[in-house]
């Protein structure tokens, strides 16, 4: 098991220096340069030149083939020695650390995210047993079209709708930002709902509520529909299995078979499908943000694209593949917590 | 003189139809992509497009003439001032900022989108599985190399990927937007077709191809390819689902199909600043993306059923 999660990680970090690559030779490959972005279209070719190699874009991309004995003076192996100094570099519009602008990012990102998970498990779950447990019933059938239809829904779609009739023709939600203007709160972890509660501003609270709702409902109606279908094939797969036979010959009640012995076996693949859909919640927070105006990863990964910000772009795409990976790893391990019969070897 | 068997025996009906006209998923899956594949070729027979001249600044943002039948407001606007004749099939769809029928360039949408979907996932399914043949056949450091760039790959989430892709080429457009989602796709035709190919490579068949003296050419073409040919099916079906929204989604964002093109995602584009006041500008198009998407989506359950029947999913 050791060894096994050794490797895993030796793995991981492979991939994410991989993806580190990759997103470097990305972002410079964008035609146009930072420097041009800022100081607009008029600007004298000197003038960029100047601020761009001010910033050393003007250096080579990995080895310096300029000056062989300085092989290392060159963009990636500078930016990889800023990384493990623990400085990301700043925004190039926003002069911000990297670092710091993530600290208030990533919790909108989690708060969006976790209100997405929220919505998807608390339907999707319920539906998806119901429809095992009451198969080929109108319930099932309700929730297996729920789930087709769901998991074909674009995403951008869905929020546009959504903001549409809850937020226009009914104004009962707020169609987009975060809070209120005129309400702030002194993050504690970054997600409003949860700072509001804590610092006992309730007001705070269901403000940040009102604004969570439809872009979790927005990006967390495929996860649901993805649980649900999942839920629904595991449980009757469990169902028809012989232990669960047995459990009812030996005349256990019902609930009991159903709940103890047959669901939480079933539950093993919802978990893996669960956190793999994290990465697909990644890409859509992309969307929803920019439909919501939600001021979270997406939108700022969005906006630094269009402004050729490379230290903004390289800094939010490799932390959002660093969770995306370390999500898929715990995935994994937890297969041998949850399923004792799974040894790595 | 002997009596020779004039009638033929009855043909066998193919064991694929059979088994795919039993399955509900399948059918309908097949008849929505059927309608959408005939409304995208008989477009310019039905109501040709023109991007130029179809503008039509009397109705601009007009709402949909279907709803003359119960909306008063409509009703007037559709009323031909010199007849009275209400015109209930004008713009059935009603109309986008520039006066254009939405209901036509919706129409339109569908070449472009159903060619995107299909274009894209055939590439990806060609590239990726030789790649996953290949790998999982020969294994050693191929199969690592091979394996190594799908998980870096897949660390991205696909959206991401895609608009990384377009970026670079900076030159936004169909073509653009089709590959991009295609190289997105690549590494899951690649796991796909090597796990399987891992599983048919050991089968008694293949090893006696190869003790038979057959090259390995032969061996992976004519032996393992047809066999692993089943889940590649499935999940091309599902890609063309998964192929058309990331399309639309760049097309959204500004990075795929450019105006004046109807492509669904850009129309949805377009609609941002007028939906809160003329939501059918934004209803119609996401409404053929979803029906898209789901004919393709329950086509790739239906194919599932028949062509690996031992999943339960």
């Amino acid at each position: 098991m050791f060894a096994y999660v050794i490797r895993r990680l030796l793995r991981t970090l492979l991939v994410l220096v991989g993806v580190s690559v990759v997103v470097f030779a990305f972002v410079r490959s964008i035609p146009g340069d930072p420097a041009t972005a800022l100081l607009g279209e008029r600007a004298t070719p000197e003038a960029a030149a100047k601020l761009n190699a001010q910033w050393g874009f003007d250096k080579p991309w990995f080895i310096n083939y300029k000056d062989l004995s300085r092989p290392f003076d060159a963009q990636y192996p500078r930016y990889v020695n800023q990384l493990l100094h623990g400085d990301m570099g700043s925004g190039i519009k926003s002069q911000i650390p990297v670092a710091d602008e993530l600290k208030t990012r990533f919790p909108a990102t989690i708060e969006l995210a976790l209100g997405a998970m929220v919505f998807a498990l608390s339907i999707g779950l319920p539906a998806g047993i119901l429809a095992a447990l009451r198969r080929n019933s109108l319930w099932d059938n309700l929730a297996t079209t729920i789930s087709l239809v769901g998991v074909s829904m674009p995403v951008f779609w869905l929020g546009l709708l959504l903001s549409w009739f809850f937020a226009v023709v009914l104004g009962w939600l707020p169609p987009s930002s975060r809070l209120s203007t005129g309400l702030n709160i002194q993050p504690v972890t970054g997600m409003y709902l949860l700072d509001g509660l804590l610092r006992g501003r309730l007001d705070v609270a269901w403000d940040a509520f009102k604004h969570l709702i439809l872009p979790s409902i927005a990006l967390g109606t495929i996860p649901m529909a993805i649980t649900a279908r999942i839920t629904r094939s595991s449980l009757l797969e469990t169902l028809g299995q012989d232990y669960v036979r047995t459990a009812r010959a030996k005349g256990l009640p019902a609930r009991s078979v159903t709940l103890k012995h047959a669901l939480r076996n079933a539950l093993l693949p919802v978990v893996t499908v669960v956190g793999l859909q994290m990465g697909a919640l990644l890409g859509g927070a992309v969307l929803t943000e920019t439909i919501f105006s939600w001021p979270g990863l997406g939108l700022w990964l969005y906006d630094a694209i269009s402004m050729r910000d490379y230290p903004v772009i390289q800094g939010g795409i490799v932390f959002a593949a660093l969770i995306v990976s370390v999500v898929n790893l715990l995935v994994d391990l937890s297969y041998a917590y949850l399923d004792p019969r799974i040894h790595y070897s | 003189m002997t009596a020779t068997i004039t009638t033929k025996p009855k043909k066998q009906e193919n064991i694929f139809w059979r088994r795919f006209r039993r399955s509900t998923p399948g059918k309908l899956g097949a008849s929505i992509v059927a309608l959408f594949v005939l409304l995208a070729l008989l477009a310019p027979v039905i109501k040709p497009y023109n991007p130029a001249g179809d503008i039509d600044y009397r109705y601009r943002l007009a709402p949909p003439s279907i709803s003359a039948y119960w909306n008063q407001e409509a009703k007037e606007k559709y009323t031909e001032p010199v007849s009275g004749k209400i015109e209930y099939f004008k713009h059935p769809f009603g109309t986008d900022n520039l006066g254009r029928d939405i209901a036509t360039r919706v129409l339109h949408g569908a070449r472009i989108s159903l060619q995107i979907g299909i274009l894209a996932t055939m590439l990806a399914l060609l590239t990726g599985s030789l790649l996953g043949l290949l790998g999982g056949f020969f294994g050693g450091w191929l199969d690592t190399v091979l394996g190594y760039f799908s998980d870096v790959m897949l660390a991205f989430p696909g959206i991401l990927l895609a608009i990384g892709i377009v970026s670079i080429s900076n030159n936004p457009g169909l073509t653009t937007a089709m590959i991009a989602v295609s190289i997105v796709q690549i590494p899951i035709y690649l796991r796909l077709a090597r796990s399987v190919v891992l599983g048919v490579r050991e089968r008694e068949f293949v090893q006696a191809a190869g003790a038979l003296g057959a090259s390995q050419g032969r061996m992976i073409f004519r032996h393992v390819l047809p066999n692993i040919l089943s889940p590649l099916i499935v999940q091309g079906a599902l890609s063309i689902a998964t192929a058309t929204i990331e399309a639309a989604a760049l097309g959204f964002i500004g990075l795929g199909a450019q105006p004046p093109t109807p492509e669904w995602g850009t129309m949805l584009a377009d609609s941002r600043q007028y939906y809160t006041s003329a939501p059918w500008t934004m209803i119609f198009p996401g409404l053929a993306i979803l029906l898209t998407v789901l004919g393709f989506n329950l086509l790739g359950d239906g194919l599932r059923d028949v062509l690996d029947p031992r999943s339960t999913q």
